[in-house]
């Protein structure tokens, strides 16, 4: 009998990605026999699978590895990202089970589900096939929108899982379109010989297909990093979607969308840089200064934190069009220190809620500060570090952000961005107001920290503050990743 | 004689007229069918129209010298897709139309005009296109499985995660929770 010759398989170079898939598949098997309130250990199960496969990461760290005939490539850059990552849900995942617990809603899905998104994310900034990273992201979007709508009773759950699907499915329409063009005009998936077909045949500048489907790629890419004008499903997403889910979603997609965008332009179309860097120039611009005028006057807590962000993706797009070695940089340390300063601010808005009364509302925040300091604090040091001020890893992050750009010769970029970092201070320092200004209204005597998200707060606070006062080590790590 | 040869050119004339005929037939019903099975309000009924849909298309591939895609039309698409609604639709009992009057023409124009919008592509394609179709050369199972191994290892892989966790993800949202019904 005749076989067919099977390509070298490389697991090393998906070890990560496996070792999450099978303990998602296992935790499914398990939650048959957990009783409902006891859905807990399943969360404790994955953050034990979080560990063993953040040490896998660490170990390969260093050791490139490229598998499964160039369709993945598991270098420092995914590396880094993969930590991301792993922070990202390691974080979420600890400060669902309250709130699940208290909304009636702690079902074992939960957990398989956010492990399946990591995966995705993973192979999306692993890929080096354009089949591979599309396949990551629809990995990864299949499981938010479940998570989106994981409160199957409530309406405004519901509504964020619809809308969320709707406008996924329609980017994801415009993302497949350009690479299905860029396919046309180069007739190849892999990345890099994109490049190499693109250069030896000179099509910079000239292909008409090539160009638009950079350009559908980009405004694909963009929806899912919610930059505007692709930003308009953020707020209601954020809004309705279960308040752990909106942390998990707030981070790691919009890294993860960041890896394969960056991987995606700076390898295979390096050619068409001038072209690309313009475009991104004005994306950054109006994501910016959209993401900060309308969360100026946001009432709600989390519409506010969803406006935020896409504010903050606008100052990613800065580093990214600067596309120098300290702007890359810069995106890569951004996003770490976002994971632990926007999921913290979240844990806090887990804990002020209550069942049936979510209290996300500026003015619910009254007198926070005098009931509870340390939980005001905390947030108060997040609210910082989202706003850009020193000595929080925000300002570290922004500054090579910035740095990176004036450096690349974009100094009326740099200047936009900082002069909206200003403007962000505002709506970040009138929660501060509410909390330590206002006298109390409620008493927050329902209030009560689980173990797990005391956990969770002390991760993020170390991790917003350690990297902001010694960021030497993690930018030198991130210096070790940049792809160029 | 099978698979059959690509190579039109050769063939007695009657016969490609005959296969003309036949093309049209089949291009007709899979049209039908699937305008059909949109407009069917009861979901059973409109997977039927599916496979029958699926069913014709299968054979045009076959005419287009691709007998391995007929195949895999028929086996996963009609067979193994189809099976997976009918068994989803009966597990999260959906198969009761509620009243709902069929969409007036406000609700279809926006797919009117995508759908004509297509349509006029394609004329323009298929208008400027020259030289004849790169049908010709039928893929055998050994230059579909070398490909699909050894380019796309990896893919096949991450594909059968997503379908699994679609599954999941739509049981989990589907099932409906009631008050005295344990879930």
């Amino acid at each position: 009998m005749e076989t067919i010759a099977m390509p070298a398989i490389n697991f090393a170079a998906i070890m990560p990605e496996t070792i999450l898939s099978v303990i998602a598949m296992a935790l499914l098997l398990i939650n048959v026999f957990v009783p409902s309130e006891q859905k807990a250990y399943l969360g404790y199960l994955s953050l034990i699978g979080i560990v063993v496969t953040f040490f896998t990461v660490i170990g390969g760290w260093g050791t490139p590895q490229e598998g499964f005939n160039g369709s993945v490539m598991q270098d420092n850059f995914a590396l880094f990202f993969k930590g991301i990552f792993l922070v990202s849900a390691a974080l979420s995942i600890l400060i669902s089970d309250q709130y699940m617990k208290r909304e009636e809603c702690n079902h074992g899905e939960l957990y398989p589900l956010i492990l399946l998104a990591t995966c995705g994310m993973m192979l999306m900034a692993s890929g080096t096939d354009l089949m591979t990273i599309f396949l990551g992201l629809e990995l990864l979007s299949v499981s938010l929108y479940v998570l989106a709508g994981f409160q199957r009773d409530s309406l405004k759950s519901n509504e964020a899982g619809l809308k969320y699907f709707l406008l996924g499915a329609f980017s994801t329409g415009f993302l497949l379109y350009g690479m299905a063009l860029i396919y046309g005009a180069t007739g190849t998936t892999r990345i890099a010989a994109i490049a190499s077909y693109v250069a030896q045949n000179s099509l910079a500048g000239s292909n008409l297909m090539l160009l638009i489907g950079m350009v559908l790629m980009a405004v694909g890419f963009s929806f899912k990093i919610a930059a505007a004008p692709f930003h308009m499903w953020t707020p209601d997403v954020y809004e309705g979607a279960p308040t752990p889910m909106t942390a998990f979603m707030s981070v790691g997609p919009k890294a993860a969308g960041f890896a394969a965008f960056v991987r995606v332009f700076v390898i295979a179309l390096p050619t068409l840089r001038a072209d690309w860097a313009d475009l991104l120039w004005v994306l950054a611009v109006l994501t910016m200064t959209v993401g900060n005028i309308t969360a100026l006057y946001q009432k709600n807590i989390k519409r506010m934190l969803a406006y935020s962000s896409i504010a903050h993706a606008g100052y990613v797009l800065v580093g990214f069009v600067a596309g120098n070695a300290v702007g890359t940089a810069g995106i890569m340390f951004y996003m770490l220190s976002y994971a632990f300063m926007n999921i913290g601010a979240f844990a806090i808005i887990v804990l002020v809620g209550k069942k049936g009364e979510p209290n996300n509302n500026v003015e619910d925040y009254a007198g926070f500060g005098f009931k509870h300091p340390l939980l005001a604090v905390c947030m108060s040091i997040f609210l910082f570090s989202l706003a850009g001020i020193p000595p929080a890893a925000g300002f570290i992050g922004k500054f090579y952000l910035f740095s990176g750009a004036i450096q690349a010769g974009y100094i009326w970029l740099a200047i936009i961005g900082v002069l909206n970092s200003a403007a962000s201070v505002y709506y970040y320092l009138r929660v501060m107001v509410f909390m330590y200004m206002k006298d109390p209204v409620e008493e927050f005597d329902w209030l009560k920290v689980s173990p797990a998200i005391a956990l969770c707060l002390i991760i993020a606070v170390a991790g917003v503050l350690i990297p902001g006062i010694v960021p030497g080590y993690l930018l030198e790590l991130a210096q070790k990743a940049v792809l160029l | 004689m099978w698979p059959p040869k690509g190579n039109h050119m050769g063939l007695p004339l009657q016969r490609k007229i005959m296969e003309q005929i036949i093309f049209y037939i089949l291009a007709a019903a899979t049209v039908i069918a699937t305008v059909f099975s949109i407009t069917e309000r009861h979901a059973v009924h409109a997977i039927v129209y599916l496979v029958t849909s699926f069913f014709a298309l299968a054979v045009i591939f076959y005419l287009l010298g691709a007998p391995l895609v007929a195949v895999f039309e028929v086996i996963i698409y009609a067979g193994a897709i189809m099976v997976l609604f009918m068994f989803v639709i009966m597990m999260l009992d959906l198969g009761h139309p509620e009243k709902v009057g069929t969409p007036g023409i406000r609700d279809w124009w926006p797919a009117l005009v995508l759908a004509g919008v297509v349509f006029a592509a394609i004329v323009t394609i298929v208008a400027a296109a020259t030289g004849s179709p790169a049908a010709g050369q039928a893929i055998g199972v050994r230059e579909f499985a070398l490909v699909l191994f050894q380019r796309y290892g990896v893919a096949i892989e991450i594909i059968s995660m997503q379908l699994l966790f679609a599954l999941v993800g739509a049981l989990y949202l589907g099932r409906r929770q009631g008050k005295g019904e344990k879930p």
